[in-house]
């Protein structure tokens, strides 16, 4: 569904000293420097596939989602999706895709969002009942209820958001790029709206790309993950295989009903923390349940949990070592 | 029906579909901002100063001044007011904002042209604009005596096409300004320029009469006075009917110019859209 090979976006940027001086200088004669933002990537999308895109602010990942969506003209390399150019914007490629990008809005600020639906209808040429049918699934699913005939800048963010997102889906398209769709929403609008993306994949076998900062996104809805910095993929493969393979332990919490000695947990494995009763060492994964059992018929444990490293912190690692390629 | 003929029935139902809808929805935007358009109305307001000047001067020269007199002074101003009220448009400065602030990322993920939609905005502008045009035309026929725009419905006709000749001339001058924001960092410079010729060249200053002849003669070449002061002299019913063929013709070609123009300049710009912002 998405073909990307060696694509690359470079943009020309000025460069200006601060202070009058520098303003001055600048005035005669302007410094530019060209950077990367994209430099060289490559990767294939199967239809209804769900992938994260990961990455550090300026990593590229808005860049490339705005290319596969055709606002940016690419530098070189080469993108189709759904066997489309993107940049070419033919219509049918543009009912085939949409672009939510966090709270950027194409709801009109003073009408009501029932207003900006019909005009969408209408540019999409959505059939009446389609468009009723869409609208009663999405209004369950978003809970619209009550919101869509209140003027948009009279809407709490989260109510905002919801009806963004319908704006942008109303016309069914089968490839989403979604960047940052649950920026500054709480915990309950992130889980609904995460919700809604899954059940839209499963209803249409929709495409959908995700880039998100919430870790929770990604792992709640892309098995994949495609993860960029500084323009580069530094790894593209599954989530599980990310953790397994930058992580080789598993960390095991235990909570003792005496003190133990450091030295003696040790003796099991690294001690990642010790405070206390509570310890949490850090096991070779192919040895997590052989010293778990060890662990607990020969120490004092009250209570031990097996739990992956956090993923927010591999990724963390991911970018200072990049030690993982794809 | 032959299939052919159905599928044209369906793409002429889609477009009436577009254009009721985009007409429904910014009549309803353009209402909410009835106000703010009012005090538009009000800076536009160089011609009715200009009508005030010239009566004086006519008055001072005994009556008359070149052929023009008081009540027609008063007849040109007005229309000159309404012709310019009728082809205001902003699109430039629309476009600069929207490239500025990629605001046009969102219009460009859209199958329809992003031109419709300014189209729709100038277009139903006109009706929430129109009745204030309407009590100002009234009023100022009352306040100077004998004032008469064209009693001759054959030249309101004539009037309402060429204007909108005029605005979509306009229009489009104004986007080929918005496109150059796709090289620079902002247009709108080139807009103000734009506006002080216009207010100069156009007609709302005096009457092109009152032009030195050599200017005159250049200015004829450029698009501004089909803007302002050929459509009042056609809505004063003063502008005979080759001289409206003519000038009907010649709008045509500067819409069809800058139609071209714009085409190339917006395929060209949009590859240097950095869709910065969103």
């Amino acid at each position: 569904m998405i073909e990307v090979a060696n694509l690359e976006k470079h943009y020309t940027v000025n460069e200006k000293e601060p202070g009058i001086a520098g303003s001055l200088r600048s005035f005669f004669s302007r410094k530019t420097k060209t950077v990367k933002a994209v430099d060289g990537v490559s990767f294939k999308i199967e239809a209804g596939e769900m992938v994260g895109f990961l990455g550090a602010n300026g990593a590229g990942k808005t860049t490339t989602l705005k290319m596969l969506a055709g606002l940016l003209h690419p530098t070189a390399g080469m993108a189709k999706v759904a066997g489309f150019t993107p940049f070419e914007r033919r219509s049918s490629f543009l009912k085939t895709i949409t672009l939510v990008m966090g709270q950027k809005q194409q709801l009109l600020w003073d009408l009501p969002a029932l207003d900006s639906f019909l005009v969408n209808q209408a540019i999409y040429e959505i059939p009446d009942l389609e468009y009723r049918a869409t609208m009663k699934e999405f209004i369950e699913l978003l809970d619209l209820d009550g919101i869509l005939k209140k003027q948009v800048r009279k809407l709490s963010l989260g109510e905002r958001m919801k009806c963004e997102l319908a704006a942008a889906l109303l016309h069914r398209p089968k490839v989403l790029f979604l960047d940052e769709p649950t920026i500054g929403l709480d915990v309950n609008m992130q889980v609904r709206i995460r919700e809604f993306v899954a059940a839209y994949n499963q209803r249409f076998n929709a495409t959908v790309i995700l880039t998100s900062h919430y870790m929770a996104d990604v792992t709640a809805l892309c098995k994949r993950i495609v993860v960029v910095d500084k323009g580069h993929i530094i790894f593209d493969g599954d989530l599980s295989a990310l953790i397994e393979r930058s992580s080789p332990a598993k960390i095991v919490k235990l909570e003792l009903s005496k003190i133990v000695p450091r030295e003696i947990l040790e003796s099991y494995a690294p001690v990642k923390s010790l405070d206390g009763l509570f310890a949490e060492l850090l096991v070779p994964r192919l040895e997590t349940s052989k010293v778990a059992g060890r662990l607990l018929s020969e120490l004092p444990v009250a209570d031990v949990t097996i739990q992956d490293p956090d993923i927010e912190e591999i990724i963390g690692e991911l970018f200072q070592s990049q030690k993982v390629k794809p | 029906m032959k299939l052919e003929a159905k599928i044209q029935m369906g793409l002429l139902e889609n477009l009436w579909r577009k254009s009721k809808t985009m007409f429904a929805l910014w009549f309803a935007h353009m209402t909410v901002y009835r106000a703010e358009i009012f005090i538009w109305m009000l800076s536009g307001v160089v011609p009715l100063i200009m009508m005030s000047v010239w009566i004086g001067k006519a008055s001072a020269n005994g009556g008359t001044l070149e052929n023009f007199n008081a009540a027609s002074f008063a007849a040109y101003f007005l229309a000159a007011w309404v012709s310019q009220q009728l082809t205001v448009a902003w699109v430039a400065w629309e476009m600069n904002f929207q490239i500025r602030q990629g605001e046009l990322s969102s219009k460009l993920l859209r199958p329809i042209d992003p031109l419709w939609e300014h189209i729709f905005r100038h277009f139903t502008e006109r009706f929430v604009r129109g009745p204030f045009i309407l009590v100002v035309v009234i009023a100022g026929t009352f306040i100077v005596p004998g004032t008469k725009l064209t009693p001759d419905l054959w030249h309101v006709l004539e009037f309402l096409l060429v204007i909108n000749l005029a605005f979509l001339m306009r229009f489009l001058i104004q986007y080929c300004i918005g496109t150059l924001c796709f090289w620079f960092e902002n247009a709108t410079a080139f807009d103000e320029f734009l506006y002080v010729l216009q207010t100069f060249l156009a007609g709302g200053f005096a009457p092109l009469e009152f032009y030195p002849p050599a200017i005159r003669a250049v200015v004829e070449w450029t698009p501004f006075p089909y803007m302002v002061y050929y459509p009042a002299k056609i809505l004063t019913g003063t502008l005979s009917s080759s001289e409206t063929l003519r000038v009907m013709l010649i709008t045509l070609a500067w819409v069809l110019a800058f139609g071209v123009l714009r085409s190339i300049l917006w395929r060209f710009g949009i590859k240097k859209y950095g869709a910065v912002g969103a």
